[in-house]
């Protein structure tokens, strides 16, 4: 049974004045230990309008499995996705935890570059004295999808910890296609999308800030169209000189 | 003599008992402040119990184009030795189109009987979400612990941190142990943070503070009779 959490039923009270612009159908999924969480609708949420493409996602949710989540997300259906998430496992156990964020995008990408990014911090919320966060199976705790495919990933084999009572650690994921030359991607028709997969120890947080980022690439006519500008641009300033 | 010894040996730990006891640790609840070059903005908490010795809070400041939220502050003392917070993921975010400055108080309300030693760390992000150049920096530092108003140790000071459009930074974490603190808590043990975001920028930290009652010297005593106490059982 997968549960839809959306964030964003939600905001209508912040944006009932712009009640002709809908809100872009940001969600994310939460697995627990290969079960889905709970059931509830997260409408613990708001939503912002930053710009005529840019909105801002914020909100927090504790489900009846000892799961508490939060989030701070601006994104872009053009598009990107790029924020902060935080879990504290609130229960005896160590678990293992799938996050999926999908967001529509508009319009398809029929050629893309794609860039992303990740850092955390785990701490030890209880003041146990440790808190662990490992990659599930040694498998990645970060990995950017188009239209729920494999497109990236990040910290493989991950195992960060911490060994004093309330201690924190902070921790740099990586990044890719940030450098030049961009870094091709797939085409992309309706969403991208961060899984966050990772297991947690008992009574700790873990947080993190991320980035995914796709972008179109010009197609030939599109290029030539762009040169061509420039240089009669060029050709006006010298006349002008 | 084996039992006046007994008698000795079962003093000496009903009174280590009660010397820790006496450090009396107990709370009263947390209390969050948010100011902002931004102007005013709304400001909620929820505070939950967890466990008979621990609360949780969740909650948000939201302004004009600017929000403070804050997740998983979880407050907690064990029985009556220790004591200590941990802001839980608190999130900053600047949405206005230009560099605001942000202070975020979050205290821990309640009294512990001094002398004390105090360990703190804290952890944090930076992301930068505009298509220009962002930064976080602080004047002074951007992270404080203090005690009844009075700042005891702080980290990233004078901090200064840069990302490039649509990536993020991590700010390290950094850690302090051992901090001796002569007085009693009064009032509130406080993290403070004070920073610039850069439009667009946001900002999480992680970071706790926590303290532990240090023995007195009637109670270093008794540790230090009680092997001769079991020495002499020996005999």
């Amino acid at each position: 049974m997968k549960v839809t959490l959306a964030l964003l039923s939600l905001g209508v009270a912040t944006i009932e004045s712009q009640a002709s612009i809908t809100p872009p159908d940001f969600q994310f999924r939460v697995f627990e230990s290969g079960v889905a969480s709970g059931g509830e609708a997260c409408n613990f949420g708001s939503v912002n309008q930053v710009s005529a493409t840019e909105w801002f996602f914020q909100g927090n949710h504790s489900n009846t499995n000892g799961t508490s989540m939060s989030w701070s997300y601006l994104v872009d259906p053009d598009p990107f996705i790029i924020g902060t998430f935080s879990l504290t496992n609130e229960t005896a156990f160590g678990k293992s935890y799938v996050i999926d964020f999908s967001l529509p995008i508009s319009p398809a990408i029929a050629q893309s570059t794609v860039s992303g990014q990740m850092s955390g911090t785990l701490t030890d919320s209880n003041g146990s004295g440790s808190a662990s966060m490992t990659s599930t199976n040694g498998g990645a705790v970060y990995t950017a999808l188009a239209d729920e495919m494999f497109v990236q990933s990040l910290m493989s084999n991950a195992n960060q910890s911490v060994s004093s009572a309330f201690g924190t650690t902070s921790f740099s994921g990586g990044s890719f296609g940030q450098g030049f030359p961009p870094l091709a991607g797939p085409a992309i028709n309706s969403t991208i999308g961060i899984r966050y997969s990772f297991t947690l120890s008992a009574g700790d947080s873990v947080s993190f800030s991320s980035i995914f980022v796709a972008n179109p690439v010009p197609t030939p006519g599109a290029l030539a169209m762009g040169i061509l500008s420039l240089l009669v641009a060029r050709r006006g300033r010298r006349r002008t000189a | 003599m084996k039992n006046k010894n007994n008698f000795i040996f079962i003093t000496g730990i009903a009174c280590l008992i009660s010397s820790a006891a006496s450090a009396g640790f107990n709370s009263s609840g947390a209390l969050f402040s948010v100011t902002s070059s931004v102007g005013s903005g709304t400001l909620v908490n929820v505070p939950t119990q967890i466990t008979p010795s621990a609360w949780s809070n969740t909650g948000s400041w939201t302004g004009t184009n600017a929000s403070v939220t804050w997740a998983n502050d979880i407050q907690g003392w064990n029985s009556t030795t220790s004591a200590g917070f941990t802001n839980g993921n608190i999130v900053i975010r600047n949405n206005t189109s230009a560099a605001q400055d942000f202070a975020v108080t979050v205290a821990m309300l309640g009294t512990a009987t001094g002398p004390l030693v105090a360990a703190g760390s804290v952890g944090g992000q930076y992301v930068n979400g505009s298509a220009s150049l962002g930064s976080l920096t602080s004047t002074g530092a951007l992270w404080s612990a203090g005690i009844d108003g009075t700042t005891v140790n702080t980290q990233l000071n004078n901090a200064l941190f840069f990302a490039q459009p649509f990536q993020v930074s991590s700010l390290g974490s950094f850690s302090f142990s051992n901090l001796a603190i002569g007085n009693s808590v009064t009032d509130r043990a406080s993290i403070r943070f004070s920073l610039r975001l850069s439009a667009g920028g946001e900002a999480s930290f992680t970071s706790a503070f926590s303290f532990q009652a240090v023995p007195g010297p009637a109670s270093l005593a008794l540790i230090g009779f009680l092997p001769i106490v079991r020495s002499r059982r020996r005999r």
